[in-house]
């Protein structure tokens, strides 16, 4: 489609803007984490500090802060493959099972998302420490993937509302069973669903606090959130070293979504079925 | 058919357990404490009936809560669905550098909601942070705003905030669904004459109508039980300008150690979510049938 | 042939004496707030040590928390019965542990160590003691608060320091301060404990009381909403937006220049030290002819009630609060009084001024209820400071804390 020049110029202004409304914070935080600990905050706000160096970044990448970011990835990653998998399972029956008793346990589904989680985690952790699983990488995921599973199965039952039946009825008819079905046909349609599900599952673990605040108690099993709270003292936050770190947690992240955006995109376009 | 049956419980169980024991039975834990008088002094439960529900309906800050939560919700809501479909619309132009943009307008979603609210904190500061130095230097205002700490700015101050957070979010999913429109449609219209305002009002927005749904539904039940923003913004101060359900039980719960009273509070807020979006599924049924009608 | 016997058996006992007594090495979790301001962890790691090789028997872990969540961790490790041996407990949660029947009471180890109030400063060890029980061992203290001073904005203005620590004086001069884009004195009145103790100091001063002798509310006597109503006069002189502002918010302006006055206990100086500022203080602030008196803060080392190794715990703390112990293990100030002669002297300007306001100050109510207490000063602390009636603030407050039993 082709958009006359100065539309052009209207929506590439409009887009300066909306990149500077989201990255002003963040150019900030990085000037901040340049300020060297002895150079006082200006009034008005200096944009960028007189004398920037990097002491903050070495200060704050300790020996804990490689080991919080292991912890991170491992319970992060755990939890989008389980999630995923068991939320692609259930909206599948969700979908395709022609079962009142299993279409009526929708509306549970949707109704757990609400459960707000500072007022259910005391009851968690009660039953965390019964198994003894308090401090270990299983509380988490178990805990994440328990809070994250409502949104997947609903994000991912949205996307399997709209796969076409035609592709899956005309299998059935060939006498493919249901599992082949669900393997062959809708696995891959629902990729584009897949990766966004994944993609948000992501996100939210990565940056969950409450729950890595409770279930973890020692340096070894604490995740990069709650090592960032450690900046934060009983009467002042160090913000050079905390906003270094920030750096450093967010730069990684930004360069898988980097990649996976656009994967993200290019799987919707490609599995996009025209009805 | 019997064997699809069992198949399909099969596949559900799994899902069907872990939220059956790691959401519902510590929901019902909760509500169950909510008849509970409980303290850290006295940890084991005494039945109260319902006296907590009656002395949290009797307390002045219940109603400042409920109100704040609603404030809350409905400018979140609103604010980052039109932002983030705004945002989806310009990013879906086929203009230069989209792809990096994209991937520039998630950083907000995703940098810890912690360590967004400390930095947010600090861009409020009366003195030191930016946003009043900004708006001082080019004269937008004439002396500092306490944005936090007035209680008339307070709450549209962390919703700014919040908003910025989370408008990312669902313009990823408009976005999605842009892309999915059917484009021989919007082709169509465009010969048959029509502008852009009149495709969007005539193709793409009923096109997408079920995902903007999906979308206002998701933001309103995770802007209701967000903590993390307002906790370290304000702990729901000044006062409590600022409190909603979230942050109202976490210092009922950890930081004054009555459970009973956050229990009370969680079963509260769950019974003000719900009316929140069975409001919402009865406005958009409304309006699904005019448009049905017409 | 008897006595070899004898001899063999005794030995015998011995060494299975010894072995079981290897056996029996016990391991201590000590749990302590995370002390971000110094490099303080290093410090105390060697004296964990070298406690360690004085009592090969026992084994310390040590498991820092950030202040932040440091109440939360403990109270869900009580109430999920996974509490440390030992932890350093802040002042005003002795009162709930004690209460609930989570930390041991100390009397009779005390007594038979030794260990008496006279030790120690007073204010901190009474806020161990409950019903005539003692529930802790006073680890470290500061006061809340000294005025802080930029020596600079003080002597362009003309202003004697001196008068900073009366209540006219100290308004006078944040009015004569508070000019060309620069603040008089920095107030916080944000929801955290800072808040509490620099209030609950000007009431002191001023005579007031929190809590009645017969533990009623005494916010609404006289002296008391005197002091409110003096505290909301001088917030006109503060920098705005009060209500968010903590104790950090206000040093960061104070290191910049562009505030005259901070609050801030002892524990400020290593920071001023390291700046560039010229600076100087005074303690408090009280009436015209009366002394000013602080707010008690600081750690006590508590053991849990669920600990299976008690006298070992027991050694321990009498360990960290020995004379020549407790000196390099703290960041505050010794609780111990001889060891906090020579911490200050070593380490801290005016050393003389500090003991002298430490010696004056008063504890915080020795409530099991004190966070909720808390609360509700907290809550009309801000109502003044927004502007409101500081009588009618206090007696909400009173309502509040009269219903708490």
């Amino acid at each position: 489609m082709k958009q006359k020049r100065s539309t052009r110029l209207v929506l590439t202004l409009m887009q300066v803007l909306l990149a500077i409304v989201v990255l002003l914070p963040f150019f900030w935080m990085v000037s901040v984490s340049l300020k060297p600990p002895t150079e006082p905050f200006a009034i008005p706000a200096r944009l960028w500090p007189d004398h920037p160096t990097v002491g903050n970044y070495v200060s704050a990448f300790r020996p804990e802060f490689r080991t919080y970011f292991l912890n991170s990835l491992v319970v992060s990653l755990a939890t989008v493959v389980i999630t995923v998998t068991l939320g692609l399972l259930a909206a599948y029956s969700f979908t395709r099972a022609q079962i009142v008793a299993i279409s009526a346990l929708v509306g549970l589904v949707v109704l757990a998302q609400m459960f707000p989680h500072s007022a259910i985690i005391i009851p968690i952790y009660k039953m965390m420490r019964s198994a003894d699983l308090l401090n270990t990488y299983w509380s988490l995921i178990l805990a994440y993937v328990s809070v994250t599973l409502p949104v997947a199965i609903w994000m991912l039952r949205g996307f399997l509302l709209k796969l076409p039946a035609a592709l899956e009825e005309s299998a059935a008819i060939d006498g493919a069973t249901p599992l082949r079905v669900f393997w062959d046909i809708v696995v891959p349609l629902s990729r584009p669903g897949l990766i966004a599900t994944a993609v948000y599952v992501l996100i939210v673990t990565w940056q969950e606090f409450l729950f890595a605040l409770s279930f973890t108690s020692t340096k070894e099993m604490r995740t990069l959130p709650v090592g960032l709270n450690d900046f934060i003292g009983q009467y002042g936050i160090r913000y050079g070293e905390l906003m270094a770190s920030s750096v450093m947690v967010s730069l990684p992240v930004m360069a898988v979504f980097f990649f996976l955006q656009r994967y993200f995109v290019a799987g919707i376009t490609a599995g996009a079925v025209k009805g | 058919m019997r064997k699809d049956r069992r198949l399909h419980w099969l596949l559900l169980a799994p899902a069907l357990i872990l939220m059956a024991v790691m959401l519902y039975y510590p929901m019902f834990g909760t509500v169950y404490e909510s008849f509970h008088e409980t303290s850290f002094l006295s940890p084991d439960p005494k039945f109260a009936g319902l006296a907590l529900y009656r002395r949290i309906v009797a307390d002045r800050t219940f109603a400042e809560v409920v109100v704040n939560s609603i404030v809350w919700t409905f400018g979140v809501v609103l604010l980052q669905n039109i932002l983030g479909f705004l945002t989806a619309l310009l990013l879906n132009q086929n203009l230069p550098m989209q792809g990096v943009l994209r991937a520039i307008v998630l950083l907000p979603f995703i940098l810890p909601g912690v360590v967004a609210a400390i930095l947010w904190r600090f861009m409020y500061d009366p003195q030191l942070g930016l946003v009043n130095s900004l708006l001082l230097q080019t004269g937008l205002i004439e002396n500092s705003v306490a944005w936090l700490a007035d209680s008339r700015m307070a709450m549209a101050s962390v919703i700014v905030a919040a908003v910025w957070k989370g408008f990312p979010f669902s313009m990823l999913i408009y976005l999605a669904a842009l892309q999915n429109v059917d484009q021989s449609q919007i082709e169509a219209a465009t010969l048959d004459g029509a502008g852009p305002t009149r495709r969007l009002l005539d193709v793409t927005l009923p096109a997408i109508r079920d995902v903007i749904v999906v979308n206002v539904v998701l933001t309103l039940i995770l802007t209701f039980n967000y903590f993390d923003i307002i906790w370290v913004l304000t702990r729901g101060g000044p006062q409590s300008a600022t409190h909603i359900f979230p942050t109202k039980i976490y210092e009922t719960g950890f930081g004054q150690f009555r459970f009973g009273e956050a229990a009370t509070y969680g079963v509260f807020s769950i019974l003000v979510l719900a009316v929140l979006v069975a409001l919402y599924a009865i406005v958009q049924g409304r309006a699904n049938r005019r448009r049905g009608v017409a | 042939m008897k006595r070899s016997l004898l001899t063999a058996v005794t030995m015998g006992a011995m060494l299975l004496g010894t072995s079981s007594v290897l056996a029996q090495q016990v391991t201590l979790q000590f749990w302590d707030n995370q002390q971000t301001e110094s490099g303080l962890s290093d410090v105390q790691k060697a004296a964990v040590e070298r406690f360690m090789k004085e009592n090969p028997d026992i084994k310390i872990e040590v498991t820092t928390v950030p202040y932040p969540e440091y109440q939360q961790r403990l109270l869900t490790a009580v109430q999920g019965g996974n509490a440390p041996d030992i932890a350093t407990l802040d002042q005003i949660w002795v009162g709930a542990f004690a209460k609930a029947g989570a930390v041991a009471d100390l009397t009779e180890q005390a007594g038979a160590a030794a260990l008496a109030r006279d030790n120690f400063f007073g204010g901190a060890w009474d806020s161990a003691v409950l019903g005539g029980k003692l529930y802790g061992i006073p680890f470290n203290v500061d006061v809340w608060q000294f005025s802080y001073y930029n020596k600079a904005l003080l002597d362009a203005a003309k202003i004697d320091p001196a008068s900073l620590s009366t209540f006219d004086g100290l308004k006078a001069a944040a009015e004569k301060l508070t000019t060309n884009g620069k603040f008089g004195v920095g107030l916080f009145g944000h929801k955290g404990e800072d808040t509490v103790v620099v209030g609950d100091s000007f009431i002191f001063s001023n005579g007031g009381k929190v809590l009645n002798d017969d533990g009623s509310c005494g916010l609404t006597e006289a002296p008391a909403v005197e002091a409110l109503t003096y505290l909301q006069q001088l917030s006109k002189f503060a920098p705005g937006g009060i209500l968010n502002a903590s104790s950090g918010d206000m040093r960061e302006l104070f290191l910049n220049g562009s505030l005259a006055i901070e609050f801030w206990p002892a524990l400020e100086q290593p920071t001023l030290q390291k700046s560039k500022l010229d600076w100087g203080f005074v303690s408090g602030t009280a009436p015209e002819g009366k002394t000013p008196v602080g707010t008690f803060g600081g750690w006590n080392l508590a053991i849990f009630e669920s600990s299976p190794n008690k006298d070992a715990a027991w050694k321990f703390i009498q360990f960290m609060v020995r004379e020549d112990v407790n000196g390099d293990v703290v960041d505050l100030i010794p609780a111990n009084k001889k060891a906090a002669t020579a911490f200050l002297e070593k380490n801290r300007k005016d050393p003389k001024v500090i003991m002298a306001h430490l010696e004056n100050a008063k504890a915080r109510p020795l409530s099991p209820r004190y966070l909720e207490l808390a609360d509700a000063q907290i809550a009309m602390f801000q109502e003044i400071y927004a502007g409101g009636d500081p009588a009618a603030a206090a007696a909400k407050a009173c309502e509040a804390i009269n219903a708490l039993d």
